[in-house]
C-alpha cells in the first residue's frame, strides 16, 4: 500500500509539473508573451474578434503583475476549470469546447489502446511460446513493419484502401451528416461506424510495440524454473502458457504502459486530423494553427491528466496482478 | 492420507526395475554447432531405491533429469537411446500420454526453491493445478489435500493461502517437496534440492525426505554435486563427467573403494560429514567444453594418471573411449587404467 | 539450473582496446554486421543517406517548381512519383526532402542522447538523491504526452528553423533514453572495474566520462538509434500537422500539403504514399538495426528456428532459403 501512496503522490506532482510547463511555455519564448502571441494573428483576425486581446491577457495572467502573482492566479483558475475563452470559437468558454470534444477522443483512444494491448500481448505470448511457428513467422514481422510505419502513414493508407477504394468504412467525421448528437440509437450506431476505421488504424499502429515487448519478455520467462516445473507437473500446454509463463511475462510490459499510452495519445492527434474526427487531438491541431492558445493549453492539460489517470488505472491493475507489490 | 501411505515395506525390498536409461544421448542445437550434453548414459533405478547422480555443474545431470520427465525444451532434444519406464519407452510417446505420465508417475523437486514456484499464484492453487491436471477432484477437496500435504512436511496448513514470496527459502523447498508427493508418484527426482539453503536447513530437509520415503515407498533419483550427501543418503551412486557416466557403485563401495580417478578426486574435494578431518584437494583444470570434447577418455586432460611415460596406455587414453566395465558385483567403471589393473590382477 | 546454455557471453562491456591512441573497430560492430536483421537495417538506412547525399544530382526539378498544366499527374516515366496539385515533381521533393528530414532527426537524436547519457549515467552512478531526482523528472516527462506538448510548444515558436526544432524535439524526447541508459548503467556500476576506479579515489565525472561511458558506447549507440527514429517520426508528424517550417522541403511538408489539399479524398494516393513510404522505409531500417542489436546482446532471442525455415521454404520455395542459410 505504501507503494501505491507513493505512486499517487507522484501523479499529483506530475500534474503540477505539467501545469507549470504549460504556464511557462509562452513565457519562455523570447520577447513579451502577449506580443509574441499577437504577432501570429492577422489584422483581420484581430478585428473579427474584439475580445481576443483580453483573452490572451487573461491567459497570461493579466500581464500587469509579477510572474509569481500570475502563476498563483493561473493555478487558481485551473483549479476552477476556468481556462478562459476560446478565440476560435468566440465567445464559447474553452471548458465547453473541451467538454464537447473529449468524449470522442476518450472513446477512440480508450477502446483502441485496450484492443492494441490485448491483441499485441496475445500475439507476443503465442509467438514466443511457439518460436518459429505460424504466429511467430507471420504476425510478428507484419506487426514489426506496421509499428515502424508512422501512425499518420498507416492512417492515410487505411483511409485510402479501406475507406476510399473498398468502401468498407465511412472515412470522415465522427457521425453521419444530419444526425444530431445525443443518447439515441441513430447517433450511437453512426458514431460507432465512424470510429471503426480510426480504431483499426490505432490498433495497427500500436499493437506492434506490445507484440515485440511481450515476445521478448516471454522468451525470458519461458526459461524460468516455475514454467519448467508447471510443465513437469503435467499441466496442459495452454495452461502453462497462460497461467504460468504469460501471467508473469505480462508484468514488465505493463510498466512500459505509461510511455506507450502517452505516445498513443500523440498518435490520436494525427488520426483525428486525417479523419477530421472532432476529438481533442484534431481540436488541438486546429487551435494551434488558429492561434487559439487558451484552447490549446487546456487540451494539453486535459490530455496530460488523462494519461496520468490511465496510469493510475494501470497501477491498480498491477497491484491486482502482482501479489509481491501488495505486501512490499 | 491413509490412501497415500500404502504398504511401503513390500515395495522397498522389491528389485524390479522402475526406470532404465539406455544409451541416452541429448544434444543442444544441431549440426556442427550441436553440443552433446548427455552421451550414452545407462542408468537403472529400482522400485523404492535411492540412486545418487553426482558430478560438477554443467556435466549434464539436470539434462538427464529433464530427459526422464521428457521436458527438454528446444534447442535440447533426445538424439538417441531410450528412457524405459516400467519397460515402456517414453521417447516418441504422444504429448498427451507424456503429460499424463508426468508428476503422476515421476515428479521432480527443482533446483532453486526461489524460482520453481509461480510467484503470482497462491501456493494452494499450485497444488490444485497439479492435482486437477491428472484427476477429477473439486477445488475444495484439492485444497484440503494440499493442506494435509503441507502438514506432512511441517508447514501450517493455512499456508495454502500464502504467495511464494511470503515463505522462507526452506519453506518453499518443503512446499515443492509436498507438491512432488501430491499424486503419490513412484519416483521423485531431487535436482540439487538443497544447494540454495544453509547447511542446517539442508540436513533437516533431507532427513524429512528420507522419512517420507520410508512412509510412501517412492524411489529417489538424487542429483547433486555434493558427493558427501549422497554417501549418506543414497543406496547406489553414479558419477557423471562431461556427459558420460564414469562410475556406478553401491554407496558404501564407492565411499570406501572409488576406482575412477575422477571419483577419487571428487571424494577428496569434500569434507566428510562424519569421521576424521582430512586434507581437502580440488581437481586441477576445468570441465571440458562439450562442443569440442577431448578425444578418447574425456577426463584425460585432467587425469593425474595420464601421461606419456606409459606410451601404450597413453595412446588408448587419448584416442579410445573407455566403456563401463564391471569390476565387482554392482560396481562398474569406465577407465583404461582400471581396466589394465583388472587385467593384471 | 545448471543446464547447458549454448550461448555466447558477448564482450559488450569489455573496455575498448586502444591501439596507439586509435580505437579499433569494436567487436560489437563486427557482430552487428554478422546479424541478419541489423545488416538489412543498416543497408536500408545507408541507402537513404546515400539518396539524401546525391539528391541534387538525381532530382529532376526544383522541388517547389510548379506547373499547373502538369498538376495531379499519376506516376509516369516523366514524373516517377507523380506530381502534386500544384504540378511539383514529387520524386524531387522526396529525394531532396530526405536531407532535411534525416538531418533534423539525427540532430535531435544526438542532442537527446547527449542529455540522456549524461543525466542517466550520472544519476545511476551517483545514486541517492541525484538518482531519485533524475528518475522522478524522467518519469514526469514520460507521463506528459510528447506530441501534444510539442504541438503546443511549436505554436509558440517564432521561428521553426532546423536548430530550434532539433532543440525542442531533444528537450521532449530525452526521457525515453535516459530511463534506458540509467537502467543499464545501474547494472554496470557494480562491476569490478568501476569499483576499482572508485576505490582508487577517482572523481565522479572521471568515472562517469572515463570509465562508464566508454564501456556503454554500444548501449548508447543503440539508444541513439531508438531516439533517432522517434525524432524522425515526431518531426515528420509535426510538419504533417503544419507545425514545421512550411517553406522548406521535407517528407513531412510534402505530406502536409497532400493532406491539406485533400488529395487523398480525391483518390490521389501518390502525394502521400511516396514521402510516407520513404519515412517508413527509413524507420523500418532503424527498427531492424535495433532488433539486431537486441539479438546480439540478448542471445536468448536468437536460437535455431528450424520451424520458421520450413515455413519459409513452403512460402517462397527452397532455393531462397538455402541461400539465406548459407549466408547466415
Amino acid at each position: 500500500m505504501r507503494w501505491f501512496a507513493r505512486r499517487l503522490a507522484f501523479y499529483v506532482f506530475a500534474i503540477w509539473v505539467a501545469l507549470t510547463i504549460n504556464f511557462l511555455l509562452p513565457r519562455l519564448m523570447p520577447g513579451s508573451p502577449l506580443g509574441g502571441l499577437l504577432q501570429h494573428l492577422t489584422p483581420s483576425q484581430l478585428s473579427a474578434n474584439p475580445g481576443i486581446v483580453q483573452t490572451y491577457e487573461a491567459l497570461l495572467g493579466g500581464g500587469h503583475h509579477s510572474i509569481w502573482q500570475d502563476y498563483v492566479t493561473y493555478l487558481h483558475r485551473i483549479a476552477h476549470f476556468d481556462f478562459g475563452i476560446s478565440t476560435s470559437n468566440y465567445p464559447t468558454p474553452v471548458s465547453e469546447v473541451v467538454g464537447r470534444t473529449l468524449p470522442y477522443s476518450m472513446f477512440l483512444v480508450g477502446v483502441a489502446f485496450l484492443l492494441a494491448f490485448l491483441v499485441g500481448t496475445g500475439i507476443g505470448m503465442v509467438a514466443a511460446w511457439r518460436r518459429g511457428g505460424a504466429v511467430d513467422s507471420v504476425f510478428v514481422p507484419v506487426f514489426m513493419v506496421l509499428s515502424a510505419f508512422p501512425a499518420f502513414f498507416t492512417a492515410l493508407l487505411g483511409l485510402y484502401l479501406f475507406g476510399l477504394k473498398l468502401h468498407w468504412f465511412p472515412i470522415q467525421h465522427a457521425y453521419d451528416n444530419g444526425v444530431i448528437p445525443g443518447f439515441n440509437w441513430a447517433f450511437l450506431s453512426s458514431a460507432l461506424r465512424h470510429s471503426e476505421l480510426p480504431i483499426l488504424v490505432v490498433v495497427c499502429a500500436y499493437a506492434g510495440g506490445w507484440v515485440l515487448n511481450m515476445r521478448t519478455v516471454m522468451i525470458t520467462t519461458i526459461g524460468e524454473d516455475y514454467v519448467t516445473m508447471a510443465h513437469a507437473k503435467g499441466l496442459r500446454d495452454r495452461r502453462v502458457m497462460t497461467r504460468y509463463a504469460g501471467r508473469n511475462a505480462i508484468l514488465p510490459p505493463l510498466n512500459g504502459f505509461a510511455a506507450l499510452f502517452a505516445s498513443a495519445v500523440g498518435g490520436l492527434v494525427f488520426v483525428e486530423f486525417i479523419f477530421s474526427y472532432p476529438g481533442a487531438g484534431y481540436t488541438l491541431q486546429q487551435a494551434v494553427l488558429g492561434n487559439d492558445y487558451a484552447l490549446a493549453q487546456a487540451i494539453l492539460v486535459v490530455l496530460s491528466v488523462c494519461v496520468i489517470l490511465a496510469n493510475l488505472i494501470m497501477d491498480v491493475l498491477n497491484l491486482v496482478l502482482d501479489p509481491r507489490l501488495r505486501t512490499g | 492420507m491413509t490412501a497415500l501411505a500404502e504398504e511401503p515395506a513390500v515395495r522397498r525390498t522389491s528389485r524390479k526395475a522402475l526406470l532404465e536409461l539406455r544409451q541416452l544421448a541429448v544434444e543442444y542445437g544441431s549440426g556442427a554447432r550441436g553440443v552433446r550434453a548427455v552421451d550414452g548414459v545407462d542408468l537403472e533405478i529400482r522400485e523404492g531405491e535411492v540412486v545418487g547422480l553426482a558430478g560438477e555443474s554443467g556435466c549434464g545431470k539436470t539434462t538427464v533429469a529433464n530427459a526422464v520427465l521428457q521436458i527438454l525444451r528446444p534447442p535440447a532434444r533426445i538424439v538417441g537411446g531410450s528412457v524405459l519406464y516400467q519397460g515402456e519407452d517414453l521417447v516418441g510417446k504422444k504429448p498427451e500420454e507424456l503429460r499424463r505420465f508426468r508428476w503422476r508417475n515421476v515428479s521432480m523437486v527443482f533446483q532453486s526453491a526461489m524460482n520453481a514456484l509461480n510467484p503470482v499464484m497462491r501456493v494452494g492453487d499450485q497444488f490444485v493445478d497439479a492435482m486437477r491436471a491428472h484427476e477429477r477432484i473439486d477445488r475444495r477437496r484439492a485444497l484440503a489435500r494440499a493442506g494435509e500435504l503441507l502438514e506432512l512436511v511441517g508447514i501450517d496448513r493455512r499456508r495454502v493461502r500464502a504467495y511464494p514470496h511470503e515463505l522462507s527459502g526452506g519453506m518453499r523447498q518443503r512446499v515443492i517437496i509436498a507438491m512432488a508427493l501430491s499424486l503419490n508418484p513412484d519416483l521423485v527426482i531431487l535436482d540439487e534440492p538443497t544447494t540454495a539453503l544453509d547447511v542446517v536447513v539442508q540436513r533437516e530437509i533431507l532427513q524429512q525426505v528420507e522419512a517420507l520415503r520410508r512412509d510412501f515407498g517412492f524411489a529417489v533419483l538424487f542429483i547433486t554435486h555434493d558427493l558427501s550427501l549422497l554417501l549418506e543418503f543414497a543406496d547406489r551412486i553414479a558419477i557423471m563427467y562431461a556427459g558420460e557416466l564414469v562410475e556406478t557403485a553401491p554407496a558404501e563401495r564407492l565411499g570406501t573403494n572409488p576406482r575412477h580417478p575422477y571419483t577419487q578426486r571428487l571424494l577428496q574435494s569434500f569434507p566428510p560429514l562424519s569421521g576424521p578431518l582430512e586434507r581437502l584437494s580440488g581437481i586441477p583444470g576445468s570441465p571440458p567444453d562439450l562442443s569440442d570434447p577431448p578425444s578418447g577418455c574425456r577426463f584425460h586432460p585432467r587425469c593425474p594418471h595420464c601421461g606419456p611415460e606409459r606410451p601404450e596406455l597413453y595412446g588408448r587414453q587419448t584416442t579410445e573411449r573407455p566403456v563401463l566395465r564391471e569390476v565387482e558385483p554392482g560396481h562398474r567403471v569406465a577407465c583404461h587404467l582400471v581396466e589394465e589393473e583388472e587385467e593384471v590382477a | 539450473m545448471s543446464q547447458l546454455d549454448p550461448t555466447i557471453d558477448l564482450p559488450l562491456a569489455a573496455p575498448p582496446r586502444r591501439v596507439r591512441g586509435r580505437i579499433r573497430v569494436p567487436g560489437w560492430v563486427a557482430l552487428l554486421l554478422r546479424n541478419r536483421k541489423s545488416r538489412a537495417g543498416l543497408c536500408m538506412v545507408l541507402f537513404m543517406v546515400l539518396v539524401a547525399l546525391v539528391a541534387p544530382l538525381i532530382s529532376v526539378a526544383h522541388p517547389n517548381d510548379f506547373n499547373l498544366l502538369a498538376a495531379r499527374q499519376a506516376p509516369s516515366w516523366h514524373h516517377l512519383f507523380g506530381t502534386t496539385d500544384q504540378g511539383s515533381d514529387i520524386f524531387s521533393q522526396v529525394v531532396l526532402g530526405a536531407r532535411r528530414s534525416l538531418l533534423l532527426g539525427a540532430a535531435a537524436g544526438i542532442l537527446a542522447t547527449g542529455v540522456a547519457a549524461i543525466l542517466g549515467i550520472t544519476a545511476a552512478y551517483s545514486g541517492g538523491l541525484v538518482d531519485e531526482g533524475v528518475n522522478f523528472l524522467t518519469n514526469v516527462f514520460l507521463t506528459i504526452p510528447p506530441i501534444p506538448l510539442l504541438v503546443v510548444a511549436s505554436g509558440y515558436l517564432k521561428s521553426r528553423g532546423m536548430v530550434t526544432m532539433a532543440v525542442v524535439l531533444a528537450l521532449v524526447l530525452w526521457a525515453f533514453e535516459a530511463r534506458i541508459l540509467r537502467g543499464q548503467a545501474l547494472s554496470l556500476k557494480s562491476r569490478d572495474f568501476i569499483l576499482a576506479a572508485k576505490a582508487s579515489g577517482e572523481s565522479t565525472p572521471r568515472i562517469v566520462f572515463g570509465e562508464l561511458m566508454p564501456n556503454m558506447i554500444s548501449r548508447i549507440a543503440a539508444a541513439f538509434v531508438l531516439v533517432f527514429y522517434i525524432a524522425l517520426l515526431t518531426d515528420a508528424g509535426l510538419e504533417f500537422l503544419g507545425l514545421g517550417d512550411m517553406t522548406k522541403t521535407s517528407w513531412g511538408v510534402t505530406l502536409y500539403w497532400a493532406q491539406t489539399n485533400s488529395t487523398v479524398l480525391q483518390g490521389e494516393w501518390w502525394p502521400f504514399f511516396f514521402p510516407g513510404a520513404a519515412l517508413a522505409f527509413t524507420v523500418l531500417g532503424l527498427v531492424l538495426l535495433l532488433a539486431g542489436i537486441d539479438e546480439v546482446s540478448n542471445p536468448r532471442l536468437r536460437t535455431e528456428r528450424p520451424e520458421r525455415r520450413r515455413l519459409l521454404a513452403a512460402l517462397v520455395g527452397g532455393r531462397l532459403v538455402a541461400r539465406a542459410e548459407a549466408s547466415a
